[in-house]
């Protein structure tokens, strides 16, 4: 509330002529007249007449002048008029009548003052209830400004991490991937190298037999004696150590081609669990789809980990051809990340008709409860900082979706892990 | 100032006695109105209240006329004190020439002494007022209580601010005059030069209080 806003100001003058009404005034000096007043009148503190009542017969003496005061200050005369003989008689009256005017005249003044104050209370609050509803509604826009920017915002923030989410697990298959291609890598390595040198060695010997066949070609022209021929070109055998040569060549051709085998194998399993060849949703064998991981991961399993298989035949199942791949390695590398020294992992798989479940059970320290519904989120990890992305079982989840199925935790015989994934078959 | 007319050679003041709920500040206006002699005083007019309590205000005006013939009004309010009525506080705080602040000695009540002090500061700079510079009088009332504040207390709070401080016993009429008379100097000093009191109305400071502050004879 500021001054500017109130109507009164308590304490301003009043004048008579605002406080008193004709009909507050009029009746009382016609009462003095017929009382035997011949006149009766009020006049201001000019003397000008404010109300007066007077008889035809003429206004006759003046027998009595009383003040009117308000609030202290004398603001009006009563004057009655009449015979001299009247005097005693008026005297009295006009106390009486100056009696009634001042009770008048203050009920009138606390009247109007009660007025002044109420309205200018009532109106102060009024604009403060106004301004306070006008705060309201500036404060209800702003608070609803607020509330549609941060559903904006929100929105903006969750299709960045969205983004954000879709790139990391993108990362993480492609680590996964990497990964997947230096174990592959090594493996065939191996292979290659032998055969490789197998190869050189293998040049060796053929040049080896070519002096020796070069040997026969040479002394036949020459129509050497027999045994001179004989005795020579054994010889010559011993010098390209040639029955050494015989006995290895076998040996190392067999290798060779076993390497080059393994070699065609492995391009073969990684060929088919990429299934590069494939556009769209192929069908699979599930179990052959762990099969062809774990023949992926053998690098990182042969002589480290124990792998029990409790396989049972499954009907096929129509799907994008990476997502099981994507799946079975993920929880593989994770159960050999968190089962100690001496992993072992149990692979089981099963069919009820409806649904085929798949298990992969490892021996390691088990998931907490507390965690168990949070182990799926992104970028959950337990891992030390920088160790884990928290997105490989996230990557799970998601190719577990795309299937239709669902993928839990629970505890496996004698401790550890086992993730549980249920996948409806006769997909169409 | 509610009003200076020139022409019509009238002047009207407003004081305001201010404080907390049952401070005392109807009963200074009545013992006021007892205790001075009726030339030029009103009648008290005690608008509503409600069970003792004031609702609206009352009012006590004085009237006096300066030797050059410039009517005086001086109209003396008092502001019902219970926290509800802060709106009437302020309307009746409109235009103020000096306050006289009423604060009860009783020991239990000095939180309500500080907070409707607040009050009166914040509602006179909502009216436009200064307190720094409006005349303004502090009355400790009921010091006749057994739990009042002792004297000596309140002065070393109070004497360094420079507000005046007057004891009273409002009930039995001791320092009401006083706390009226010691205003109404303050507001002479405030409004003498401005408006010549001295010089063009030949109204002295001591005949302005006298004016206000005659007692009635002893019967």
């Amino acid at each position: 509330m500021s001054a500017e806003t109130l109507h009164f100001v308590v304490g301003e003058e009043k004048k008579v002529r605002e406080l008193l009404l004709d009909a507050d005034v009029l009746p009382l000096l016609k009462g003095a007249l017929a009382a035997g007043a011949s006149c009766a009148r009020v006049t201001g503190d000019d003397g000008e007449e404010l109300w007066g009542a007077c008889s035809p017969a003429g206004r006759g003496e003046l027998l009595r002048s009383l003040p009117l005061m308000l609030e202290g200050e004398p603001v009006a005369h009563l004057e009655l008029f009449g015979a001299p003989e009247m005097r005693e008689r008026l005297e009295p009256l006009a106390s009486l009548l100056i009696v009634a005017l001042d009770t008048v005249l203050r009920n009138s003044l606390k009247r109007v003052l009660t007025t002044e104050i109420h309205t200018s209370v009532v109106n102060s609050s009024h604009e403060e209830l106004v301004a306070m509803n006008a705060e309201l509604a500036r404060s209800e826009a702003r608070y609803r400004e607020l509330a549609e920017n941060l559903e904006l915002r929100v929105k903006e923030r969750t299709a960045e991490l969205r983004r954000a989410q879709a790139h990391l697990l993108q990362q993480e298959k492609m680590a996964a991937v990497g990964q997947l291609a230096a174990g592959v890598a090594h493996e065939i390595n191996n292979p290659l190298g032998f055969i490789t040198s197998n190869l050189h060695t293998l040049q060796k010997y053929v040049a080896r037999f070519c002096a020796m066949l070069q040997f026969y070609r040479e002394h036949l022209e020459l129509e050497q004696p027999r045994e001179r021929l004989v005795t020579e070109a054994e010889t010559k055998w011993r010098e390209l150590k040639l029955p050494h040569v015989m006995a290895d060549v076998g040996d190392l051709m067999a290798q060779s081609l076993a390497g080059a085998e393994r070699v065609s194998r492995i391009v073969a399993d990684l060929k088919g669990f990429s299934h590069v060849d494939e556009s769209g949703e192929s069908v699979v064998d599930l179990n052959q789809e762990l099969e062809r991981t774990l023949t992926l991961l053998s690098h990182q399993l042969a002589g480290r980990a124990e792998i029990v298989k409790e396989l049972q035949p499954l009907p096929e199942v129509k799907c994008q051809g990476q997502l099981p791949g994507q799946i079975f390695l993920n929880l593989i590398q994770n159960a050999l990340t968190h089962a100690g020294a001496s992993p072992r992992i149990t692979l089981s798989s099963c069919f009820d008709g409806e649904r085929i479940r798949i298990s992969i059970a490892d021996n390691g320290p088990g998931i907490p409860a507390a965690l168990r519904g949070q182990i799926f989120d992104p970028f959950f990890t337990t891992l030390p900082v920088g160790s884990g992305t928290g997105m490989g079982l996230a990557v799970v989840w998601e190719a577990v979706l795309k299937l239709q199925g669902t993928v839990a935790v629970a505890d496996a015989p004698g401790g550890g892990a086992d993730f549980i994934i249920t996948i409806p078959a006769g997909r169409n | 100032m509610i009003e200076f007319d020139e022409k019509e050679r009238r002047m009207v003041l407003k004081l305001v006695y201010y404080g907390p709920a049952l401070s005392g500040k109807t009963t200074n206006l009545l013992q006021l109105h007892d205790l001075l002699t009726r030339q030029g005083r009103g009648e008290l007019m005690v608008l509503d209240t409600s069970g003792d309590r004031t609702i609206y205000f009352d009012l006590l005006p004085f009237f006096l006329t300066a030797p050059s013939g410039l009517k005086i009004k001086v109209k003396v309010y008092t502001v019902p004190g219970q926290v509800c009525h802060d709106a009437t506080r302020k309307a009746v705080l409109q235009r103020a020439d000096g306050v006289v602040f009423v604060a009860d000695s009783n020991r239990a009540e000095a939180g309500n002494n500080v907070v409707s002090f607040d009050n009166l500061e914040r509602n006179l700079s909502l009216v436009g007022l200064d307190i720094d510079s409006i005349p303004l009088v502090i009355q400790f009332n009921k010091r006749d209580l057994p739990a009042a504040v002792p004297e000596e207390e309140i002065r070393t709070v109070w004497d360094p601010t420079g507000i005046p401080v007057v004891m009273a016993s409002a009930l039995n009429g001791v320092g009401v005059a006083e706390t009226f008379a010691m205003l109404a100097g303050l507001v002479y000093d405030r409004i003498d030069a401005r408006f010549a009191l001295a010089a063009t109305h030949a109204l002295t400071r001591e005949r302005f209080i006298a004016q206000l502050t005659s007692l009635k004879e002893e019967p």
